[in-house]
Formats: C-alpha cells, sequence, structure tokens
C-alpha cells in the first residue's frame, strides 16, 4: 500500500516552530544591533536631507543615486547583512547547545529536517521584514528629498529601483542565512569560517569570472540597479565579469540555498549533542 | 580526624612576589593556549612575513642577488616599508585576538569564578594586568620583536647612517605596535567580559573592526564630512603609525584627532571593563 508523506502535519510544524522562533528572534536583547545595522543607513539618509533642507549643503541627484548604491552594495549587503546572518542564523543550533536547550526540540516528536526548515524560515523572516524596512525608508528618504532640488526629474526612474533593492536585500538574507546555518552546524568556532568567507566575498573582485561565481555577493552585485565602480589600491588587480542576468542570479540563489538546507538537513539527522564539550 | 576539628592554619609556603602576580594568569593562560594545534600553526604563519622581510632587506646587501636582478627592481628600505610591515602584522595580530581574546574573561564570569580570584591577594588591576598580558606576549612576538630585529638587520648591513636617519622607524616599531596591542588588549577583555558566550565575543570583535569601520565610511558619504574616520580603528592607528614614521596618511584626520579617538575608544574599553570584573554580581530581576 503506497503511503503519501505527511506534507500537512510537517508544515503545521513549521509554522508552530516559527511562531516561537520569531517571536525570540525579535524580543531577545542581543536583536538590537540587527536593529541598528539596519536602520542606520536610514537615519544618516534622514540627517542627510535635513542638512539639504536646512541649506548647509546642496545635492545632486545622480551623485545622491551613487552614494546610496555605494553604501547599499559596500555597507548593507557586504556587513550589516553578513554579520547579522552570523549573528541570527549561527545562533540557531549553536546558541540553543550553548544555553543547553536544544534536547527540548530534539525530544519533541518532530522531524529533525522540519526543525532546521522552522528555524530557518524564523531567521529569514526576521532578517527580510527587518532588513526590507530598513532598505525601502532608507531609499525612500534618499530619493524623496531630490524633490527638493534641481534633481528632481530622476525622481519617478529611481522610485522604480525600490523594489530591486528591497528583493536583493531579500536575496542576501536567504543566501547568507543558509550559508551561516550550515556553517553554524558544521564548525563549533564560527570565527574561522566567518573570517574565511568574508575574506573570499571581499577579493572576489580580484579573482577570475569563473571563481567570482562561487560568491553570493557576485549574483547580489549583478542584481543591484546601478554598479559602484570599485576604488582602491588594488584597482589595478581588479578583475571584471559580465554580471549574470537575473533570470539566472535569483534561481541560482535560490538553488544554492536549497542545497545549502539539505546540507544541513543531513547534517542534523546526525547531530548528537554532548552539551560538556560546548 | 573530622574535618571540621582541623584549626585553620595560614599557607606558609613561599609567596609569588607581588610585582609578578598578574604573570600567574598568564601562564596558567597559555597552557590552554598552546593546547590547539590551529593556534600553534597560526603563530608559525604569523612569522613568514618577518622572514620574507628579511630576505628583502638582505637582497641588495648580497653581490650574487644584484647580478640576477637590476637595482630597479629591488624594493627601498625605507619608512613605507616598515609601515606596510606594520599594516601587515597588524591584521595578522588582530586575528589573533580575535581567536583568543574572547576566551580570556568570559569563562571566569560565566562560572562565577571572579570571587576566586578576588580572595587572594590579587587585585582588579593585576587581573586585568594577567589577562592583558597573555595577549600582549604572545602579540609581541608577532609585531614589534621581529620589526625591531629587522630594523637591526637593516642597520647592520646599511651601516650607522641609516641607522641614525631612521632612528624614529624602531620609535614607530615600538611604540606604535604597543599602542595596537593595548587596544586590541582592551577591546577584546571588554568584549569578553561583556558577552559571555565566547564564540559570540569573538564574531563582536571581529563586527567592531569591520561594521563600525563601515559606519564611519558610510558617515564620511553620506553626510560629506571626514569624522567618520574617527570612529574607523584601522584608520585611526594608520594615521598615528604613518605620523610616527613620518609619512602622510590617507586618512584625511589628524594625527591629535586619530590619538584622541583612540584614547576614547580604550577610556570606554576600561570603563566597560571595570563594570564587569568585580568580586560580585548584582542580579537585577
Amino acid at each position: 500500500m503506497k503511503t503519501s508523506l505527511p506534507w500537512k502535519l510537517w508544515a503545521r510544524q513549521v509554522m508552530a516552530i516559527l511562531r516561537i522562533e520569531l517571536a525570540k528572534n525579535f524580543k531577545r536583547k542581543r536583536a538590537i544591533p540587527v536593529y541598528v545595522l539596519a536602520f542606520l543607513p536610514f537615519l544618516l539618509w534622514q540627517t542627510h536631507s535635513l542638512v539639504h533642507i536646512r541649506g548647509w549643503r546642496t545635492c545632486s541627484g545622480s551623485e545622491d543615486l551613487m552614494v546610496y548604491a555605494g553604501v547599499f552594495q559596500v555597507f548593507v549587503l557586504r556587513l550589516a547583512i553578513f554579520f547579522s546572518a552570523v549573528a541570527i542564523f549561527m545562533n540557531l543550533f549553536r546558541g540553543k547547545i550553548v544555553e543547553k536547550t536544544l534536547h527540548y526540540y530534539f525530544l519533541a516528536p518532530v522531524r529533525r529536517e522540519v526543525l532546521v526548515v522552522g528555524k530557518y524560515l524564523s531567521g529569514v523572516a526576521m532578517m527580510v521584514i527587518v532588513f526590507g524596512a530598513g532598505t525601502a525608508l532608507s531609499y525612500l528618504t534618499a530619493v524623496n528629498h531630490l524633490k527638493l532640488t534641481a534633481s528632481r526629474a530622476v525622481v519617478p526612474a529611481a522610485m522604480a529601483d525600490l523594489p530591486v533593492y528591497v528583493g536583493v536585500t531579500a536575496l542576501a538574507c536567504l543566501g547568507y542565512g543558509a550559508v551561516f546555518l550550515v556553517t553554524g552546524l558544521l564548525f563549533r568556532n564560527p570565527i574561522v569560517p566567518a573570517v574565511a568567507i568574508l575574506s573570499w566575498e571581499s577579493i572576489i573582485v580580484f579573482l577570475p569570472a569563473v571563481l567570482k561565481k562561487f560568491s553570493v555577493i557576485f549574483y547580489l552585485e549583478s542584481l543591484c540597479p546601478v554598479k559602484v565602480p570599485f576604488h582602491g589600491p588594488g584597482l589595478l588587480f581588479t578583475i571584471t565579469a559580465e554580471p549574470t542576468p537575473a533570470y539566472l542570479s535569483v534561481p541560482g540563489l535560490i538553488l544554492l540555498t536549497l542545497a545549502l538546507l539539505a546540507l544541513a538537513a543531513l547534517r542534523i539527522r546526525k547531530m548528537e549533542i554532548s552539551y560538556g564539550t560546548e | 580526624m573530622a574535618v571540621y576539628k582541623r584549626g585553620y592554619e595560614p599557607y606558609e609556603g613561599e609567596l609569588t612576589p607581588e610585582w609578578s602576580r598578574f604573570l600567574v594568569i598568564a601562564r596558567q593562560a597559555y597552557r590552554r593556549v598552546f593546547e590547539s594545534r590551529l593556534l600553534v600553526s597560526y603563530l608559525v604563519l604569523c612569522l613568514i612575513c618577518p622572514v620574507a622581510c628579511a630576505l628583502i632587506i638582505y637582497l641588495p646587501h648580497n653581490e650574487g642577488a644584484l647580478q640576477m636582478v637590476s637595482v630597479g627592481d629591488l624594493i627601498t628600505i625605507e619608512p613605507g616599508f616598515f609601515l606596510k610591515y606594520m599594516h601587515l602584522q597588524g591584521w595578522l595580530g588582530f586575528i589573533l585576538t580575535a581567536f583568543i581574546g574572547p576566551g580570556l574573561i568570559s569563562a571566569d564570569l560565566a562560572n562565577n569564578a571572579l570571587p576566586l580570584y578576588f580572595s587572594r591577594p590579587f587585585t582588579r588591576t593585576e587581573y586585568v594586568a594577567g589577562k592583558m598580558s597573555v595577549l600582549a606576549i604572545l602579540l609581541s612576538f608577532i609585531t614589534w620583536i621581529p620589526g625591531l630585529l629587522l630594523f637591526a638587520f637593516q642597520s647592520y648591513l646599511a651601516g650607522p647612517k641609516w641607522f641614525w636617519d631612521n632612528l624614529h622607524v624602531a620609535y614607530a616599531l615600538f611604540v606604535g605596535f604597543w599602542v595596537w596591542i593595548i587596544l586590541l588588549s582592551l577591546l577584546a577583555l571588554a568584549m569578553s567580559a561583556w558577552v559571555k558566550w565566547k564564540l559570540a565575543a569573538g564574531i563582536l570583535i571581529l563586527a567592531i573592526f569591520f561594521v563600525v569601520a563601515g559606519i564611519g565610511s558610510v558617515l564620511n558619504e553620506v553626510l560629506d564630512t571626514r569624522m567618520g574616520s574617527l570612529i574607523n580603528v584601522v584608520q585611526v592607528i594608520d594615521t598615528i603609525w604613518s605620523s610616527m614614521l613620518g609619512l602622510a596618511s590617507r586618512s584625511g584626520i589628524s594625527p591629535a584627532n586619530a590619538w584622541m579617538s583612540l584614547a576614547a575608544a580604550c577610556a570606554l574599553c576600561l570603563h566597560l571593563l571595570s563594570r564587569k570584573v568585580r568580586a560580585y554580581e548584582v542580579e537585577r530581576s
């Protein structure tokens, strides 16, 4: 007799885990730095607008949009989302081991794969909500204050880029989330993989096109509406690669995420808790 | 004999001299540090750069090498060469700090071990000095000690005139690296004291360097200022090292401002440490 898989039960269990974890993720004190990182660009763009309204300095539309793109690609994607993902996703399992509470989940009648999916989705939901809001607010502020300048003509065209920025933010949360969920399960000390991944993501600008494809940031930058030229002492050594089109970048990142989740699911099936060694 | 019948007997053995008591902590900590093969390998890796620099210094003074390469291809040994050395070793020292620093105080706090330290003739200053010495001694072996050896090697090969002309380089190597060591140690100890989970403290140390530097750059770009560089530790230390070596820094901040920013960062770390390193802890519900 053929029995079908209990998808409905698994979905209900994922939702239950999601509800518990989401409440914990948002309320914990450790989330404060994540909020600061997400909304800092918004506060700075508010200050920038205020400075312009007060007449202390004038703005140029194209220059401001380029500055926004630079801040988004260098600060939001490479630093804020990266380190927030390290803090949130590595904490999903490793943090529970340190707190000696993971066995409560393991004792519950829930498949471990379901647990991985539930916890991952809770982290992604939190990051997408926080960073999505931060990105949208900062971009709206950066673009809207241009209405008061001579560059007001660029505003309608620039507003069309808002969904792209929010979408790239969501994909970044998805991609980095999966990367750090797996590293949190594979490594006891997250510093080594975090430094290695940060270094890899930072040096891809100097690497050949083939190697660039093995990084999350390359796909994210390909999707960004404004390209930011690289400046710095290593300018001579940079290698430019053709940006991957959106119809390849988006499914590519999603596939990478699914592959990493599958790896995490395989890893957690064999996981044994030994609180004493932590 | 029942235990309660034993009278109190004070310790009558030899006491460690007061001035060197803080080193007891370092001695115990090194036992754990050197158990890690990864760390020992990393320490060896940190010495590759000084060896390579010694070769670069030696090449212009070797006739055989001069016949193979033209003089123009050789790197000139000047303050700029030592600044590059300082940057590289400084980064390696930072990574070493991110490895070792987070576990220094967090374990004592997590296990309520501080009363055990402070019930002995051991002050809070000595405790912090002891924990700092764990990092300071290791960092010295990869920063200013090989740096001064390189300086001495170049002075030996180039002659006394080069030595007297570039004496400020030796000063920069010694003082500049000590400034870096003190900053790294205080930062690591403060993070270790405030974040009881040592892995989170390690990530926080990394984040403070990279993210705060990023925030500084964002401040500069969005608000069209250079003040953001004052919270960028890398630019602050580059300004200080460059001024010591008599070179111009690209950070756009003055050495005086850099020193003030550094002093503020150290004062903040000391304040954070003094709040946490106590023999007791008040729990507020």
